[in-house]
């Protein structure tokens, strides 16, 4: 009791003393920062023969670092990445990779800072805000949309990017209006999905035409969210267009794909065609696809595609992330089985060049040049023209295909091809340094060979194709359908399936 | 003095290993957490959680439970925020308090099966403890995925509605702080100045002693859970209606995971003592928030931080640790606790 009774009085008179500190220091005005002293620093640094001299005015409290390199390269850009963080192969590495490129051509210095909860968006992007020689900071991801709005409103002077962010729209939805300093940077996934959608049916046709037996695309989605029907429709769009275009070449219907019964029947069905209305035909239900409601249970991926393939569908495409690796490993069972050295079956990558997880099966990717925005953000930081272009496009940057700022072409989307494929094995080398664990598959030469084989065992009718797809969406003259709501999305799963 | 002494010097060891500059590192973890205004205020913001499921685990040893169920109390109190703060429609003060106190007990619910397993069938409480947590993590990311997702944003809960939040004090603090504080305090009188908290305290001490005294060691046991399950479920408040700019859980819960079992290095290294883990929570806000800082200014790689930070508060804690594991293995007479 005794024992007790002391414990007790030391504890409180503890607390007594730190009430009285407390009451002393909010009275001294520790509350107010403005209040606080503030000493001047003058320094000359010398760089490259040139003298500069530079007054920095800083508060006393905080660090006080005299010597700064002045030099053309004191522009910092701070790249902060979501929870994924460095060593995704995908966003946030591609992310980092922009950044590198901007380093390397644009004389700018790069700092990271790495998310590890949700609860970091907010401290990094501000630790990076208030560092005087950063005049840029991106926002890897839409999950950093609320923190953007919250620190670029409160840095007005420095420039904010977010790739895949709806900040703008926040900012209007609760003040009325854009902010000026802010650039959310968007993607046009759904013309790329219809450049892969097209390549997949027309892939269908050619094996069939071969003898084959693929009636059908696959595509394993994520969680169903308004982002991902713009995929979807995109898709299968694309293959529409493909098929269509197959007849016009050929003056025939595609083997089995294109002409078989299967695909329904009834009022409006004319020879495995879906004819709502006269003179329009679609392609309808030549696209199997499901939503698995994860981005990160690769078991599911793995399920969902195993039952396409089953179907024989010839290709599937990933639009769940980390769901691929799960797609690989259905794809990857047949190879064993049936001892291939490629496919068919294939699968279709996302996002990033993911041509070389599995060289020979993976036909193509769907790539989203998150890199190009951050090199773009930087790019418009360094010629002084971000807010120009913020004002303009009332913050939204849509990267896609023919994009174009001014006469700045900007583009973000595109097929992958064998010239971007070593950017990409490098990434894969990178990780592997990182994080000492094996990432590719085999040696970087061996990938270059297998991939640039499966490409060329395709006949060149089908690339060209491709190419005309892409001029005509340059050009205006494909419109491919940007889905974003729910009744345009079931107008379209009624015409396409 | 000389665990933070052997904390640094280890951390400083790791940085040297891998051609950091730790002294610079060092200076911008404590200027970056500690040297302004409003680091010092994200720091407390950091500090919040912690100091109440330190509190839980610190109730529990108190009374002689080894509570490790902060975790899962806190998803529960996280999810109680959201239905009442998100789902409802309330007027302002009233929805605040409601969505509170609906947060507080459902933490506090969440403690009963293993007070009561422990009481009726002398189930251990680390091991019922551990297996409720991984059955609120579940429930919870289902109830978010299915039942209180945002309609425009499938990755998380609704957010609690204007009427529901904690004021911003500034940087991500918010005045939840304070009911944080003010719980730590009553806390601390209610088991140093009541007989509750005397009995409480008994019990911890010595079942045996306590039972021949007369003291009710179910009650007192089910007092000990309930308490601290409504500090863990404040915990998980704090994190929906006090943490801005999300002021709702994530379905990956990567806002929430953790901050239990965090609560148990802060609650070690604070001496189970409700104002030790007021000032070690904010110690261990300041690694949490300053790490960045170690990142950002001298490019020490977020693993190495986060590694960094383990180290410290692992040599803060060793000492309390040691004097957990006599408690639990008892060799001698030991003359007093702190």
């Amino acid at each position: 009791m005794c024992m007790n009774r002391k414990a007790l009085t030391r504890t409180e008179s503890i607390l007594a003393v730190l009430l009285v500190v407390a009451i002393i220091a909010g009275a001294v005005g520790w509350t107010q920062p403005g209040q606080r002293i503030v000493e001047t620093v003058t320094s000359t640094v010398t760089v490259g023969g040139s003298a500069q001299t530079i007054t920095t005015t800083r508060v006393v409290t905080s660090t006080v670092t005299v010597e700064r390199p002045i030099s053309p390269g004191a522009i910092k850009i701070a790249v902060v990445s979501d929870i994924g963080g460095r060593g995704d192969l995908s966003f946030n590495d591609m992310a980092f990779k922009g950044g590198d490129e901007a380093e390397k051509d644009l004389g700018v210095q790069m700092v990271e800072l790495i998310s590890k909860t949700e609860a970091d968006y907010v401290p990094n992007l501000e630790t990076a805000a208030r560092d005087p020689d950063v005049k840029l900071i991106v926002g890897v991801g839409f999950l950093l949309s609320e923190a953007l709005l919250e620190v670029a409103a409160k840095y007005p002077d420095k420039n904010f990017a977010g790739i895949d962010t709806f900040t703008q729209a926040l900012a209007v939805q609760k003040t009325g209006k854009p902010l000026p300093n802010m650039l959310d940077i968007v993607y046009e996934e759904h013309k790329g999905s219809a450049m892969v959608g097209a390549l997949g049916c027309l892939l269908a046709a050619h094996y069939n035409e071969l003898g084959g037996n693929y009636p059908y695309i696959g595509g394993v989605f994520g969680i169903e969210i308004p982002v991902l029907w713009k995929f979807e429709i995109g898709y299968k769009w694309g293959c529409d267009w493909g098929l269509k275009w197959y007849e016009q070449r050929f003056g025939k219907r595609a083997p089995l794909i294109g002409e078989d019964g299967r695909y329904g029947s009834g009022p409006n069905w004319r020879d495995g065609l879906y004819c709502p209305q006269a003179g329009q035909c679609w392609y309808k239900g030549r696209v199997l696809w499901t939503y698995t409601g994860t981005f990160s249970d690769i078991t599911k991926g793995y399920a969902a595609a195993k039952s396409m393939y089953e179907q024989q569908a010839i290709a599937v495409y990933n639009i769940a992330g980390p769901l691929g690796l799960g797609i690989n490993q259905a794809v990857q069972e047949i190879a064993t089985e049936k001892r291939l050295t490629s496919g068919p079956p294939y699968w279709i990558g996302v996002d990033a060049n993911q041509d070389w997880i599995n060289p020979g099966f993976v036909i193509a990717s769907m790539m989203k040049r998150v890199d190009r925005g951050v090199y773009y953000a930087a790019l418009l930081t360094v010629i002084g023209k971000f807010k120009e272009v913020v004002a303009d496009t009332n913050g939204v940057l849509v990267l896609g295909i023919g994009t174009k700022v001014g006469n700045l072409a900007m583009e973000g989307i595109s097929v992958s091809t064998l010239a971007d494929l070593d950017e990409f094995i490098k990434m894969g080398v990178d990780a592997e340094k990182l994080t000492g664990k094996k990432v590719l598959p085999m040696s970087p030469e061996e990938i270059r060979q297998k991939v640039t084989e499966m490409r060329q065992n395709l006949p060149s009718w089908i690339w060209d194709a491709l190419t005309e797809l892409e001029s005509k969406i340059r050009s205006g003259q494909a419109q491919v359908p940007m889905v974003l709501t729910k009744e345009e999305v079931d107008r379209w799963r009624e015409l396409l399936g | 003095m000389l665990a933070v002494a052997v904390g640094l010097v280890g951390g400083a060891a790791l940085m040297a290993v891998y051609g950091y500059d730790f002294v610079k590192a060092y200076r911008a973890l404590f200027l970056g957490a500690f040297g302004d205004f409003s680091g010092f205020l994200e720091t407390l913001a950091f500090a919040t959680p912690l100091i109440m499921t330190g509190l839980t685990f610190a109730i529990g040893m108190r009374s002689g439970l080894f509570n490790i169920g902060a975790e899962g109390q806190m998803y529960m109190g996280a999810i109680g925020a959201v239905f009442v703060g998100g789902m409802l429609n309330l007027p302002p003060i009233i929805h605040l308090i409601f969505a509170t106190v609906f947060g507080m007990l459902a933490g506090a619910i969440w403690s009963l099966p293993a007070a009561l397993l422990k009481i009726s069938r002398g189930v251990h409480e680390v091991v019922s403890t551990i297996m409720l947590n991984w059955i609120a993590f579940w429930l919870v990311t289902y109830l978010i995925t299915y039942h209180v997702a945002d309609p425009a944003r499938a990755e998380r809960a609704v957010p609690a509605q204007e009427t529901a939040r904690y004021l911003v004090i500034g940087a991500s603090l918010t005045t939840v702080f304070i009911l944080v504080i003010a719980f730590s305090l009553i806390a601390y009188f209610l088991l140093w100045r009541t007989t509750l908290g005397y009995e409480l305290r008994v019990v911890g001490h010595n079942q045996e002693a306590a039972r021949y005294a007369g003291i009710n060691i179910s009650k007192t046991m089910m007092t000990s859970f309930f308490l601290g399950g409504l500090a863990a479920g404040l915990a998980g408040v704090s994190q929906v209606l006090g943490r801005p700019p999300h002021w709702t859980v994530f379905a990956t819960m990567g806002n929430l995971i953790n901050i239990g079992f965090e609560g148990i290095g802060v609650a070690l290294v604070g001496r189970n003592h409700p104002i030790g883990i007021i000032f070690a929570s904010i110690f261990y806000g300041g690694l949490l928030h300053g790490g960045r800082f170690m990142e950002f200014e001298a490019g020490v790689a977020s693993e190495i931080v986060r590694a960094i930070n383990g180290i410290i508060i692992l040599a803060l804690a060793i000492p309390a640790a040691l004097d957990l594991v006599k408690k639990i293995f008892p060799r001698k007479n030991r003359g007093e606790t702190g």
